[in-house]
């Protein structure tokens, strides 16, 4: 009797600790994010306030820097931001992650134009539009005229894309392109050259279809609309009117004209083949699935490369993005983000932040950046740096990123397209991907994304101020 | 004057009942009136960039909803994804609930297990499932290649999306039905079993007239609350599939939110919550009307 109660009381206790143990874990979360955006509100007082009151009386200006880098990126911001802070003292930054670009474009949107908005925020080459628009920022112009600060020191293509009617808005950061990642081992077992990769979208068909075996498929692309842009631009194809959006407000999509129909057929024939593999939207699948022999030949960021060839088993090759067989190549467009600065905050938060951007862009962070994760670095001369030589010569297909980038034709296409609705038409492509993976008309579903697009430009246009 | 009075002084009543409601009706107000009569304010527009009422169109977002697909499909996926999820949901609580209402040692133990997925977040246990259901090192493929069967491209086939969602919500709201079902079991007054022991009645001849009638309005609450939750699923879309693949997990309220805070189109994804709302409303409504008749209250 004694005994049964002693477990009954026993098993009671048990299932209260459980429940505590369950939920002190998903609370972790949720409390770490109340940490977040607390300190985000109030940056000053609280939870370090020792720290604080020390820099305080040293009269340094003290900055919020929000970005969208996790894993690698966000180790390599933290020691960039640790370099400025020790390099001088008078100001100081503080990296703070705040979630994917979308998640921290909307937590902008929140506190944009007001005091509380952080001096820098990283937003993605498709929020450039919506941020001019947006008045929620200072351009960037601004500070190089006035400190004559040279941006020809910076790449010319990367600087193209980020600037608006000849002025410079934000300071490009963080750039990278599409390149194709193959499997060194599988061309080799197929019988094909692993030193050329194919570079034409028949010659990727002809290939896959030789790589393609039980358990291998033999190309793959992520469902992710920036991906079929790119194989849009490299055709020399515009994304919208208006000069891709940069003469005027683009009212009419473009990318179901010819050239978006031949990356879609090209999708299309390998996918009825049977070559195609579809590993979903997400970036860690495909890339587990390249890793693990699953997919021969993929599309992905350059800022992917590194990881792919850490990961990787095998040997990997990297290779210019393919392009249709009528036309020369014209190169990639420039993805990744840039940095903003905030409008409406004080003036010495302003310059703390305009001098922590010209820290970022000498060549030797630029050269570490590159290094650490594989995106470009804006300023060429970090090229030059022993430490990327070096790199270089032990890992050759690093430089073909580079080499893609330096290789493109200049032009409205390569620019890439300026709309403000972007990231509700990268929705509408990839729906219109999926759709076509399960076998509809190219030009059908094509045509539904661009009216979707269509329609979303035409209530932006409208309700603009 | 003497009317005021005599007046004032009838209502009394009234007026101590109007202060007792205060908090509630403040708190409400705030938190639920407001933002409801908002919503149903800004389905009639369309919104700018920042997401201020911009141009009055009327009826536009609605009729621009009711005709297009995608709008017709999210509900389809909706109405799906509830008839997935619920039934199953109630009917594997009521069995496990009937399980461990048995009087046996060590029985505290199963109790804390079919309860324990009301303890975590829905967040984590998405991202559990999302490495279970990943499609090259995920545990469901891996066993299926054990026993040598057909690979199952679980959330990247429109096919199989919903219904894996549908799974992994299973799993994740087993554990609240669980622990409700089980409380009403356990008020059941043990006299009743009792005294058709004594008469002869079997396991199924009691679970029949004394367990369900007795256990009517807990299963009518739990079904009520299973049917809201179905339709309000947000979490596991989001990690999961984020709506795709083709849209085919695209559910309402998952739509709302990128037509929201996505796309910026405050008007269509108010206009979507006013249709959700509408919808709610009337199953709601409807089966409290059918339902209810057959809840047998003590």
């Amino acid at each position: 009797m004694n005994l049964r109660k002693m477990l009954k009381s026993s098993m009671f206790w048990m299932l209260i600790l459980t429940v505590a143990i369950l939920t002190a874990c998903s609370n972790s979360d949720s409390s770490s994010d109340n940490n977040d955006s607390s300190s985000t509100n109030d940056t000053s007082s609280n939870s370090d306030g020792n720290k604080e009151s020390g820099s305080e009386e040293a009269g340094k200006v003290s900055i919020e820097f929000w970005h969208a880098m996790s894993g690698t990126g966000q180790e390599s911001i933290d020691a960039i931001v640790k370099g400025f802070n020790e390099s001088q003292d008078k100001y100081e930054v503080k990296a703070e992650f705040q979630g994917s670009y979308e998640e921290s474009l909307t937590k902008l949107r929140g506190v944009g134009g007001t005091k509380d908005a952080p001096a820098i925020t990283q937003v993605f080459e498709v929020g450039t539009k919506y941020m001019i628009d947006s008045g929620y920022i200072e351009p960037m112009q601004k500070f190089i005229d006035e400190d004559n600060y040279d941006l020809s020191q910076l790449e010319e293509n990367i600087l193209n894309y980020y600037r608006v009617d000849g002025e410079l808005y934000s300071m490009p950061f963080n750039s990278s392109t599409p390149v194709m990642i193959y499997n060194k081992d599988a061309f080799e077992a197929a019988g094909l050259d692993p030193e050329k990769a194919p570079e034409t979208f028949a010659e990727v068909i002809d290939a896959a279809a030789k790589l393609k075996t039980d358990d291998m498929y033999g190309f793959s692309m992520l469902t992710y609309g920036w991906f079929f842009e790119q194989l849009v631009a490299t055709q020399g194809g515009l994304y919208v009117n208006e000069d891709n959006g940069r003469s005027g407000d683009a009212t009419e999509a473009l990318f179901n004209g010819p050239e978006g129909l031949n990356v879609f057929n090209f999708l299309d024939t390998m996918n009825k083949a049977g070559t195609f593999g579809n590993f979903g939207t997400n970036w860690d699948d495909i890339r587990s699935a390249f890793a693990t022999e699953k997919v021969a030949m993929y599309m992905d960021s350059s800022a992917g490369v590194a990881g792919a060839i850490t990961n990787a088993p095998f040997e990997v090759g990297v290779a210019y993005i393919p392009h249709a067989d009528e036309v020369q190549r014209n190169g990639v467009v420039i993805g990744g983000a840039s940095l903003w600065m905030s409008k409406g905050i004080a003036e010495e938060e302003q310059e703390a932040a305009w001098e922590f951007m010209k820290y970022m862009t000498t060549p030797e962070v630029q050269a570490q950046w590159h290094l650490d994760t594989g995106y470009f670095a804006i300023n060429p001369a970090a090229y030059d740096e022993q430490i990327v030589k070096d790199k270089w010569e032990e890992f050759p297909q690093y430089k073909v990123t580079v080499d893609q980038l330096q290789d493109t034709v200049p032009g409205l296409a390569t620019q890439g397209a300026l709309i403000s609705v972007f990231p509700e038409s990268r929705q509408q492509i990839v729906t219109a991907l999926e759709e076509l993976y399960q076998g509809k008309d190219p030009q059908e579903v094509l045509d539904k994304a661009a009216e979707g697009t269509n329609r979303a430009m035409e209530i932006a246009n409208k309700t603009k101020q | 004057m003497t009317r005021f009075a005599h007046f004032w002084r009838k209502s009394v009543d009234g007026r101590a009942a109007i202060l007792y409601l205060l908090p509630s009706v403040i708190l409400f107000s705030v938190f639920v009136f407001y933002p409801m009569f908002r919503t149903i304010y800004l389905s009639f527009f369309l919104t700018d960039q920042t997401g201020n009422a911009a141009i009055m169109v009327g009826f536009e977002n609605f009729m621009y909803l009711l005709g297009s697909s995608e709008f017709q499909n999210s509900m389809k996926a909706t109405g799906l994804f509830v008839l997935y999820t619920v039934p199953i949901t109630i009917i594997l609580a009521l069995f496990f609930a009937l399980l461990a209402n048995e009087k046996l040692k060590g029985i505290g133990f199963f109790r804390t297990m079919y309860s324990s997925t009301m303890g975590i977040s829905v967040a984590a246990s998405s991202v559990i499932w999302l490495f279970m259901f990943n499609p090259s090192i995920g545990m469901f493929n891996r066993l299926l290649s054990v026993f040598d069967f057909p690979q199952i491209q679980w959330l990247l086939d429109p096919e199989w999306a919903l219904i894996s969602v549908a799974i992994s919500t299973i799993w994740m709201n087993l554990g609240f039905s669980f622990l409700i079902l089980l409380g009403g079991l356990q008020n059941i007054d043990e006299h009743l079993y009792e005294s058709s022991r004594i008469d002869g009645a079997g396991y199924f001849y009691r679970l029949r007239r004394i367990t369900l009638p007795m256990l009517s309005p807990t299963l009518f609450f739990i079904i009520t609350i299973s049917l809201i939750n179905a339709f309000q699923t947000f979490g596991q879309i989001d990690i999961l599939t984020k709506g795709g693949p083709s849209q085919s997990t695209n559910l309402i309220v998952y739509s709302i939110y990128r037509e929201a805070f996505i796309n910026y189109q405050f008007g269509t994804a108010s206009a979507q919550a006013v249709i959700l709302f509408i919808i709610i409303l009337i199953v709601t409504i409807l089966q409290f009307k059918l339902g209810e008749r057959r809840v047998h209250y003590q």
